[in-house]
């Protein structure tokens, strides 16, 4: 299960053998890494890696938490204005009081154990498209953090919820530095690859993304499942939402474009939207792939915006060679 | 070989579904009006406002329209209408001289989207959502790359398109209408609109009638790009000049498609029409007007768009028994 | 029998796809006012050697001739251009369109670039005229039934001057009076000229129909004999490879034990006064036309349309089944009739599917892997059904009909309900499989179970159930032992027996 398209249609060998194993994601991360690596050697100390892993932990957090959803097969837009309102709410409910962190985390993810509900249930129920019900979602999401916060937010949420995203642990034996935020992600993507592929719950997402009325009748809650893999994707933002909380400060435009981030972090890493196919393994992947390319395009001096240009381009061929291959392999 | 189990599905009666939203608008209206007793809004000015608040979303329906017909759909509309509004500002920067190499530079831009578009979708078979949000981040990225904040300006005489008018009707209101005629019979009245509706209902029927599937879909989609080519132009008029955020701050991505949802035309394509989705603009630029009346700040009103977005899609959708993603 | 020139020559055509031949050295040929059958096991090239034809698929070799010159067709419109006409299986009616704009769908008359309506109507009601039907040109297709809907595709292919006519089974989804009328149909159209190849699986058909019979095998043409040449019992023959002995397995003797369901005035919005009693060891056939309430009945009882009123019971316990997962908790399974639309998660391997009902049941948090869940005992169910592939941890798309129906089945057993509803089992499905799934139906009767069998196919009802019931109109209307003649399961699918059997095509004895 945890093996990919990776290496599909390469000719066969006792390495390719292998190589079927490795997602083309980690090839793809490692080549862009390495070349990250050539013009700015420093990326290529414990230090610089650890710091690469902590600041693209986030993206990663949201793409496995997205790709329950697309396995599933439907799409989590909702993701960027959840992390905005993970953001502007922590700040409003912390109050700058760092004993209020503790009970607004819990609070936060009530919240977004709510969305994520929601947008299941809008989709099961009301059976709106995924991509429209959670645009739809998105712009509410986005008008009550607005509103919260006044229109305004401005400030930092107190130092113990930063540390999440901020915090470093040093003189570490091996690796020298540890940051927190690493820690947070390897939990939460080995809860994911547990959840996807190895429980039985996994494998329901998968059969309801493949064709959900043959998982119907064959006696699988289709409606559950589905809820659950929105409010997992939802979760996945909180917990992104939080950490990038302590990157920097509350500002409205946190989450922006995170949400699509995701989608094309999972579609580098093998994952075929529209449902039946993909491993947590792939989605992280992509994310260190895609997030190596954002800090390349920043390294030779390309504008931050260009990565939308890219993200487009990324989607559309993933998709493409999807189709393609759905045609011609059988 | 499997032997078909049913033919063709048979159709629901479709309700009255223009009229109704029409009668349901006005009504919304002039209540709202007589209960916060602006009764200002009901003389001839107010009407006049309501038309003109159709005028974007109803050029961008129109073209969402052609291409939900025909089984596809367009999220790229609002990333060109930005594209649109910058780059007519940007060439015009005031002068009257570049309004129409300003407009022939928009509108071929947009019949190259439209054609990649549909390229896209029918060439290489991607699903059409994911199509059209793929080509609308491309073209965002590159303008935000190029542009961030108001670019250049229109000229004077450019601004006529959206505040000329002939006695109280705007310009901009009588092209609206004048567009929907000629898309009522583009669609009702040529063998392209009866192919556009033969591929949105059994693409692979149409294709062995002989139907040129792939040009009927690239042509929805070129239509519907120019049509939000023109929206940016409208928008650079009424601005009086474009900035990168035009088409997303609208939502016309979203809030096209689910006027032409609200007018009846199936998201699956194959059935419905041009006046159905001028009706459902007409609703939308009431509700727009009654939460203005009723004094709405600007964040519960975004709330607002998107809840209603979703219920009015789910108004549709819910009653089907199949499994939606 | 009347042959003129040869209106169509198919030339030692092959064609490919991945890992298959699907076409080898296949001549063809037919000619003006001649129907010329093809008939052949399903993957046995029939279909393929049409879209071949119809400019679907470009053939890897040989050559096509249209009236003696040679032709090649890039893609179905060129096909039309030089006179083929193909009605394909699917019917590819608009059903939101009228009749008029979808015979000429492709061929729109226009005038100074505006489609002329009024001529559309003209030639649709000459076209219905010379079909003998009386169909309204102005009526929107979706409101015929599929017996006029069959006969709309029939206008549409002669709406341009079609000389040759390709029927891909067009009497697949028609009741036996229905398909007479269009044999009669096309005695009409063979009178006029026109040169018809014609596909099907009912073989009483070829015999009044067909002047010649080709029958194709494993991408091979076999035989092309003329019709009085070749009885069923050769044809079956040179289709299978074998003698169909013991095709059916044979009845139990035993008596039915305790009833297992029972149903009583059951009816929703499709059905009423539903009484049906079945007990173990039991096999009973559920026939009727297309649109009695056969399939709808299946469906209520496995809660996917469910029953509004009157009571359910199963082994003897009332029961209130609401939805398909509450009649598998019941112990009742359900074998779809659109296997790749209802049956499989097609991107996921044999393994997932044979589990995929035992992992429904499961604890959500429970391994995938484990517990009665192993693949082990994943392979040991698709041994018992006998599911050959040669990767059961591959895509489950890449098996036949047959295997992937056997897939479905063990998904069952693995559950071991006490009532198992089969909604036309066999459907394109080859022989082999057929007789392989029969058997365990039967096995599966033996062995204390209920089995409802809902099938169009009549010699299959006749031939594996204990008990018949026939249903009309949502209602059952009677019952027949097993056993029993066609004739007379068909007077009551029918409901008037003298009057339903106006014969205008003589039709052979059946098979």
């Amino acid at each position: 299960m945890t093996t990919t398209v990776a290496g599909e249609g390469w000719p066969r060998g006792r390495a390719i053998a292998i190589a079927k194993h490795v997602n083309a994601a980690m090839v793809v991360f490692v080549v862009l890494y390495a070349v990250v690596g050539i013009l700015q050697p420093s990326y290529l100390e414990p230090a610089g890696l650890m710091n690469f892993l902590r600041r693209s932990a986030p993206l990663a957090i949201l793409a496995s938490g997205q790709l329950f959803v697309l396995a599933a097969g439907g799409f989590d837009l909702s993701m960027s204005a959840l992390v905005t309102l993970t953001v502007i709410g922590g700040s409003m409910l912390a109050d700058n009081n760092p004993d209020n962190t503790w009970w607004t985390i819990g609070a936060l993810y009530g919240i977004g154990l709510a969305v994520g509900a929601l947008n299941g249930l809008i989709v099961s129920f009301l059976k709106v498209p995924s991509i429209i019900a959670t645009l739809g979602t998105l712009l509410c999401v986005d008008g009550a953090a607005m509103m919260w916060s006044g229109g305004s937010p401005r400030g930092y949420l107190p130092d113990n919820f930063r540390a999440f995203g901020r915090l470093v642990l040093h003189d570490v034996p091996v690796i020298g530095t540890f940051p927190i935020a690493v820690g947070v992600l390897i939990v939460f993507t080995l809860l994911a690859w547990w959840g996807l592929h190895v429980t039985v719950f996994g494998q329901r997402v998968f059969a309801v993304g493949d064709n959900p009325r043959a998982a119907e009748l064959a006696g699988v809650r289709v409606s559950a499942t589905r809820v659950a893999a929105f409010v997992i994707s939802a979760l996945s933002a909180v917990t992104g939402g939080i950490m990038l909380g302590g990157f920097g400060g509350v500002s409205v435009g946190v989450g922006s474009g995170l949400a699509l981030q995701a989608i094309a972090a999972c579609v580098i890493g093998g994952v075929q939207l529209m449902g039946g196919r993909g491993s947590v393994v792939g989605a992280v992947a992509g994310a260190f792939s895609l997030f190596a390319l954002f800090t390349l395009l920043n390294l030779v001096g390309l504008p931050q915006s260009l990565r939308d240009t890219a993200q487009g381009l990324i989607l559309i061929s993933a998709v493409a060679s999807g189709a393609w291959r759905l045609r011609h392999a059988g | 070989m499997t032997a078909i189990v049913s033919g063709a599905p048979r159709p629901r009666r479709a309700p009255p579904a223009p009229l109704f939203l029409f009668v349901g608008s006005l009504f919304l209206y002039v209540g709202v009006a007589i209960w916060t007793g602006q009764t200002s809004q009901l003389h001839t000015e107010g009407w006049v406002g309501l038309l003109q608040r159709m005028v974007a979303l109803g050029i961008v329906g129109v073209g969402q329209t052609f291409v939900i017909l025909c089984g596809s759909i367009d999220l790229s509309v609002a990333n060109l209408i930005s594209v649109g509004a910058v780059a007519a500002s940007f060439i015009m920067q005031g002068r009257e001289a570049m309004m129409l190499p300003a407009v022939a530079v928009v509108l071929a831009i947009s019949v190259v989207v439209g054609a990649i578009n549909g390229a896209i979708i029918a060439g290489l078979r991607v699903n059409p959502l994911i199509a059209t949000l793929g080509v609308g981040l491309v073209l965002q990225g590159l303008l935000s790359a190029s542009f961030t904040d108001f670019a250049g300006s229109v000229p004077q005489a450019f601004q006529a398109f959206a505040y000329g008018a002939v006695g109280p009707v705007p310009y901009s209101v009588l092209g609206l209408f004048a567009l929907a005629l000629a898309a009522w019979w583009t669609l009702g009245a040529t063998r392209f609109g009866a192919h556009l509706y033969a591929v949105g209902g059994n693409a692979e029927g149409a294709r062995l009638a002989g139907v040129r599937t792939h040009l009927v879909m690239v042509g929805a989609h070129v239509i519907c790009s120019v049509l939000a080519g023109v929206t940016g132009l409208y928008l650079a008029s009424r601005l009086r000049s474009g900035a990168p955020w035009v088409g997303r701050d609208g939502v016309y991505d979203l809030e096209s498609i689910a006027v032409v949802v609200i007018g009846g035309t199936l998201l699956a394509g194959g059935r419905g029409g041009v006046w159905g989705t001028l009706a459902g603009v007409l609703l939308f630029a009431t509700l727009d007007a009654a939460l203005n009346m009723l004094g709405v700040p600007a964040y519960p009103k975004l709330i607002l768009r998107g809840a209603i977005v979703i219920l009015a899609v789910a108004a549709y959708a819910a009653r089907t028994r199949e499994h939606v993603a | 029998m009347t042959t003129g020139a040869l209106a169509l020559e198919m030339r030692d055509i092959s064609k490919s796809f991945p890992g298959v031949r699907a076409l080898e050295g296949v001549s063809f040929d037919c000619a003006a006012g001649e129907v010329h059958a093809i008939c052949g096991e399903n993957g046995a090239g029939k279909s393929t050697l049409i879209k071949v034809l119809g400019g679907v698929y470009r053939p890897d070799a040989g050559a096509i001739l249209i009236g003696g010159t040679e032709r090649s067709f890039a893609r179905p419109a060129d096909a039309r251009a030089a006179g083929v006409s193909i009605i394909h299986q699917e019917l590819s009616l608009l059903a939101y369109r009228t009749v008029a704009e979808n015979v000429f769908l492709g061929l729109e008359p226009t005038r100074f670039g505006r489609l002329d309506r009024g001529a559309m109507r003209l030639g649709t009601a000459r076209l219905m005229q010379r079909l003998s039907s009386t169909i309204d040109p102005d009526t929107r297709a979706g409101d015929l039934s599929v017996a006029e809907q069959q006969i709309v595709e029939i206008a549409k292919a002669l709406a341009f001057d079609a000389r040759i006519l390709v029927m891909d089974e067009p009497t697949a989804a028609l009741d036996e009076v229905d398909a007479k009328r269009l044999l009669a149909l096309v005695g009409k159209l063979r009178q006029q000229g026109v040169a018809i190849v014609y596909i099907s699986h009912r073989m009483s058909e070829l015999a009044a129909v067909a002047d010649r019979i080709s029958v194709m095998k494993d991408g091979r043409k076999a035989i092309t004999a003329p019709a009085s040449d070749l009885p069923t019992d050769r044809i079956v023959r040179l289709m299978v490879g074998r003698d169909l002995a013991e095709f059916y397995p044979p009845r139990s003797q035993a008596p039915p034990g305790p009833p297992l369901l029972e149903i009583a005035s059951g009816g929703n919005g499709v059905l009423a006064d539903i009484d049906l009693t079945v007990r173990a060891g039991e096999i009973v056939g559920v026939a009727g036309l297309e649109g009695s309430g056969k399939t709808a009945l299946a469906r209520a009882i496995f809660g996917d349309r469910p029953f509004e009123r009157g009571t359910v019971s199963v082994a003897g316990a009332a029961r209130q089944i609401r939805s398909p997962r509450a009649a598998i908790a019941d112990g009742v399974g359900f074998l779809p009739n659109d296997r790749k639309r209802d049956g499989l998660a097609l991107q996921r391997s044999p393994r997932d599917n044979v589990l995929l009902t035992l992992r429904a049941f499961a604890p959500a948090l429970a391994r995938a892997a484990g517990g009665a869940m192993t693949d082990s005992i994943a392979d040991s169910l698709l041994r018992r059904v006998d599911v050959r592939a040669a990767r059961l941890d591959g895509e489950i798309r890449l098996l036949s009909g047959g295997n992937q129906q056997k897939v479905i089945l063990g998904r069952w057993l693995a559950r071991d309900p006490k009532i198992l509803i089969f909604c036309e089992p066999t459907r394109g499905i080859d022989i082999a499989a057929k007789a392989a799934i029969y058997h365990i139906m039967r096995d599966l009767a033996s062995r204390g179970r209920a089995i409802l069998l809902v099938s169009s196919d009549l010699p299959e009802i006749i031939g594996l159930s204990d008990r018949i019931v026939v249903m009309r109109g949502g209602r059952i209307v009677g019952a027949c032992e097993g056993g029993a003649s066609e004739e007379a399961v068909m007077a009551l699918a029918v409901g008037h027996v003298g009057e339903a059997v106006i014969d205008p095509v003589k039709v052979g004895a059946a098979v």
